[in-house]
């Protein structure tokens, strides 16, 4: 599903008419996303952003075609965001909110695995396919279409990555805010074959953080499916406080578990390279890719 | 966020887990639960404090009221020691009992161990199973890890894991361990707590939320979370440059820049520019709590706008600097993104001295100039 969205895609936002679906359903079109429609518990809202305002997902699936929906819901209300997207047949899910708590995290993992759907997030911007289409509030300044596939625990920390990027003249494939929290949908391991089968993608960055075992699991994967594109690694927090969640949810590091060590020794294992800082790694993508610049 | 070992103590005791006699001692050691020996351990939310110096083996009350003595006031892995857990000793065989959430799996994580002890994290002893997150999949994937333990306390030790795992379950934890847990037919006892909690879920857990509001000092960074909406960790009450910044990666990476750089940063933040709508509060609130640190040298504030008009943030920030009389430090802006230009235009009008630059390189430089680090 992420490796085929386009412009095409039909998409909705659930939560349309509150200040923030309002504002980025207008910001998503204006990159060039379809956005078909919107949901809303507010009865007398017909339109907004410019597209049809409906009561329910089930009733603005039927009457668009989306396969998509960007949930702009708060984190306490993202599981029954999720149910409800599901239940209507959407088939990938994009969930913003910051704070999603842990256990209705699982909750939502295990009901979008029944429905055979993808989920993204929660506390990520969304994802993009430069040039064609944004699921969220990636900033326009750091898109770009070029070579490079982006995947990241972080928001602002992929912003910086992207948007030095665009200014040595690098674009990006396909950009996927995984999301800082433990508990997510689509985790690094799950995006290298999306990458790998993607012709427009020639090399990954990886923009990840202490704390869980993600960037472990993406290593072992890149062993076991073959480097078939070269994986290029960041990982913020080396100085992170023990025992603290540093603003993500999931960059928690406990004893050696966690640790920019760990992830380190494991990526670079596996034949990935790892930068030591954001510098570094546009540094060697600028030599890397000089022929891709555009 | 992990809690103090009495915090998960109190935790256990409410589901039935039996945990050693004991008492915290804040000051001077009140009546004890026996004549020794005793167990005191420092109550601070880290791990690995048998091993910097946090767990004292005493055999009379005046070797623990010294071992007491020696740990309050003291700083153990850089937390305060503000309480001591004195605990009777207690001997046997020891286990490793743990239960966490497995986010690949989208379930929960059965850990035992038939060695318990210090050393368990780096030793491969520990069996696993993976289960659904419900109570009757914990007892199942238990059943199976402790088939080969006697007879005469597996039961007690499988009762001891169904409480851990409606624990768990109930209060949304993240984690729940015992190590060690101690095994002996005339009854098993938890040793150690290690619980933990998931902050996102406070709204909707009472006894937790109680729980962290109790110790204000020893849950500061938790606290201000809930209580103030955004994050702010304070890395090092000495360090030197505080950091006003957005978004929870790039702050952790600007930390680590700077660290490597041989600068000394206060503070984590993630200031959540969106949320401030149209107030200075929040900006002052953080300026106050940076300049409370007398080592501070200078304020580095980073932002990367996507959504956020930096026009109307600079407004915000000129303000706050302006509200702020504790601020005698200089401020390098980075600003980044949407309006740029007017935010440069507007902090140069109000604050000629701040240097506003979109180059990252640049603000560092400065930083690297003012407080004398090797570039």
């Amino acid at each position: 599903m992420i490796g085929t969205l386009s412009r095409t895609t039909p998409v909705i936002v659930q939560g349309i008419t509150g200040r923030m679906g309002r504002s980025h359903a207008t910001l998503m079109r204006a990159y060039g996303t379809n956005i078909v429609g919107g949901t809303s518990s507010r009865k007398d809202a017909t339109e907004a952003a410019g597209v049809p305002v409906f009561a329910s997902c089930a009733e603005a699936v039927l009457e668009t075609g989306a396969v998509a929906s960007v949930a702009m819901a708060p984190p306490e209300e993202t599981w029954a965001a999720v149910q409800e997207a599901l239940a209507a047949g959407i088939k990938l899910i994009v969930t913003v909110a910051e704070g999603v708590p842990l256990h209705d995290a699982i909750r939502i993992g295990r009901a979008v695995r029944r429905a055979g759907a993808v989920w993204v997030g929660a506390s990520t911007p969304g994802l993009a396919v430069p040039g064609q289409c944004k699921l969220g509030f990636l900033p326009n300044v750091c898109l770009r279409p070029g070579p490079l596939g982006i995947m990241s625990k972080s928001g602002t920390l992929s912003y910086e990555v992207g948007y030095r990027l665009t200014r040595v003249g690098l674009g990006q494939s396909i950009w996927v805010g995984v999301g800082g929290d433990a508990v997510k949908g689509v985790r690094f391991a799950d995006l290298l074959p999306v990458f790998f089968d993607d012709k427009r993608t020639k090399g990954i960055i990886l923009v990840g953080e202490v704390g869980g075992s993600e960037e472990e699991e993406c290593a072992e994967a890149f062993l076991r499916l073959g480097p078939r594109k070269p994986l290029f690694a960041v990982i913020a927090g080396r100085e992170a406080k023990e025992g603290v969640s540093m603003g993500h949810a999931g960059a928690l590091v406990h004893g050696a578990f966690g640790t920019l060590e760990s992830k380190t020794k494991r990526l670079t294992e596996a034949g990935a390279t790892v930068f030591g800082s954001i510098d570094a790694l546009i540094d060697h993508c600028a030599r890397y890719y000089r022929f891709d610049r555009r | 966020m992990l809690l103090i070992e009495a915090d998960g103590k109190a935790l256990f005791t409410a589901v039935g887990i039996p945990v050693p006699a004991g008492v915290v001692v804040t000051d001077v050691v009140p009546a004890l639960p026996n004549d020794g020996p005793f167990v005191v351990k420092a109550q601070v939310p880290v791990g690995g404090r048998g091993k910097a110096g946090g767990v004292v083996l005493c055999n009379t009350r005046p070797e623990a009221e010294a071992a007491v003595a020696g740990m309050l006031g003291s700083r153990l892995k850089g937390h305060a020691i503000e309480s001591c857990l004195v605990e009777a000793a207690v001997a046997g065989a020891e286990r490793y009992l743990a239960i966490m959430v497995d986010p690949a799996s989208y379930g929960l994580r059965v850990m035992f161990s038939a060695a318990g002890g210090v050393a368990i994290e780096q030793s491969d002893s520990v069996e696993a199973r993976l289960c659904a997150p419900h109570p009757g999949a914990v007892t199942e994937a238990l059943n199976d890890l402790i088939a080969n333990e006697p007879e005469a306390w597996r039961a007690q030790v499988a009762a001891i894991g169904k409480a851990l795992a409606s624990l768990l379950l109930e209060k949304e934890l993240a984690l729940a361990e015992i190590n060690p847990l101690f095994v002996a037919e005339s009854g098993c006892v938890a040793g150690d707590a290690k619980v933990v909690v998931d902050l996102n879920a406070m709204y909707r857990q009472p006894v937790l939320s109680a729980m962290i509001a109790a110790r204000p000092t020893v849950y500061a960074d938790a606290c201000r979370k809930l209580t103030e909406g955004f994050d702010y960790v304070e890395l090092d009450p000495e360090g030197e440059i505080g950091l006003v910044t957005t978004g929870a990666g790039l702050s952790m990476m600007l930390i680590d820049e700077l660290t490597a750089r041989g600068a000394k940063p206060l503070n984590f933040c993630d200031i959540r520019t969106g949320q401030m709508r149209g107030s200075p509060a929040r900006l002052i609130r953080v300026l106050e709590w940076i300049t409370a640190r007398p080592s501070l040298k200078a304020v580095l504030v980073n932002i990367f706008a996507g959504i956020t008009d930096l026009g109307e943030f600079a407004g915000l920030l000129a303000a706050a600097v302006t509200a702020s009389p504790g601020l005698h430090v200089p401020v390098v802006a980075r600003l980044v993104g949407r309006n740029a230009a007017d935010a440069k235009r507007i902090l140069a009008a109000a604050l000629p001295d701040m240097l506003v630059t979109e180059d990252l390189a640049e603000a560092l430089a400065r930083i690297d100039a003012i407080v004398g680090a090797a570039p």
